[in-house]
């Protein structure tokens, strides 16, 4: 079973993200595929933050920046893969020389890619993603296209996973598929 | 009236054109000009509109109101721009509430109010 989960920043995506793993997994492999890279001691504090948030539930952790179809090779298929976050991983697929210079013109078809593969291989899998999309800025050329590669992404998963929620407020809004806790 | 509202490339255009049938030309897309073509079945980015109303003094729900009759068997598709920190520019926040106090205007006035998420349809109306 796949899950896509979204919505706005410190809602509790990643909580729900982890119940919905740990439920789906049954029992059998667990990986928490982490694809942010820390670039500085915030990064690294929100970093330990999620570490401890699952400390006891079993994830084996996959760190992957980039390549994400990887984690299939990496671990056993038939497991139960969270990918935490979509949003990190096109960031690092885009500027893969430390966020600088010009973004990489093939990074959302590698994205959509290999997280589609994901998706389609794995034993169950949840994604991550952030809403970023309802703000009054109007942002400039670079901003834009990382936004309309993001929403690219979400669109593709939310039309191949059986199930999509958003966060809003610790809450979850069912948007297809069903979802109980 | 059906409006459709929603953030950023959430798929808004192409779901109208999926249910209503239509193409390209039968949407209208608003820039930053103030012109909108109501003879057009599908009005989309209604937030242009409204940035050029704050630009040029229009109110645009008064501008809405005295041409009800041209568009109330439309389409309109409008951004949801209303959940980022209150912008820091004067303009932009007079564009936020233009464009707020439009959607509920319309959202009042529609048939159906829809708000699309990753490309799925949410039905609020």
């Amino acid at each position: 079973m796949t899950v896509f989960i979204s919505g706005g920043c410190k809602n509790g995506k990643s909580a729900l993200a982890q119940r919905a793993a740990v439920r789906l997994g049954g029992g059998g492999p667990l990986y928490y595929v982490a694809t942010m890279i820390p670039y500085d001691g915030e990064d690294r504090a929100r970093i330990a933050r999620h570490i401890a948030g699952r400390a006891g539930m079993g994830f084996e952790t996959l760190e992957l920046a980039r390549d994400i179809g990887r984690c299939l090779e990496l671990a056993d298929p038939g497991g139960t893969f969270l990918v935490d976050s979509v949003t990190a991983l096109l960031l690092n697929e885009m500027y893969p020389d430390s966020h600088n210079g010009d973004a990489d013109p093939d990074a959302l078809t590698r994205c959509v890619d290999g997280l589609l593969r994901v998706a389609k291989c794995a034993g169950n899998a949840v994604f991550v993603s952030d809403y970023i999309y309802s703000d009054s800025i109007r942002y400039d050329a670079f901003t834009e296209k990382y936004r309309a590669d993001l929403a690219g992404i979400d669109r593709a998963l939310a039309r191949v996973c059986d199930t999509v929620l958003e966060m809003c407020a610790g809450h979850f809004i069912v948007h297809k598929g069903a979802w109980e806790e | 009236m059906d409006l459709i509202i929603g953030g950023a490339y959430q798929g808004k255009s192409e779901y109208a054109k999926r249910l209503y049938g239509l193409d390209e030309a039968g949407i209208f897309t608003c820039r930053e000009d103030g012109a909108i073509d109501f003879s057009a079945r599908c009005i989309d980015a209604l937030e242009e509109y409204t940035f050029w109303c704050v630009r040029n003094g229009v109110d645009p729900v008064e501008s809405f109101r005295a041409r009800e009759d041209e568009w109330r068997e439309s389409v309109l598709i409008c951004a949801d721009i209303f959940c980022g920190v209150v912008p820091l520019g004067a303009e932009n926040r007079a564009w936020r509430e233009a464009t707020g106090r439009l959607c509920a205007y319309l959202a009042g006035r529609a048939d159906t109010v829809t708000r699309m998420f990753c490309g799925l349809p949410q039905r609020l109306k």
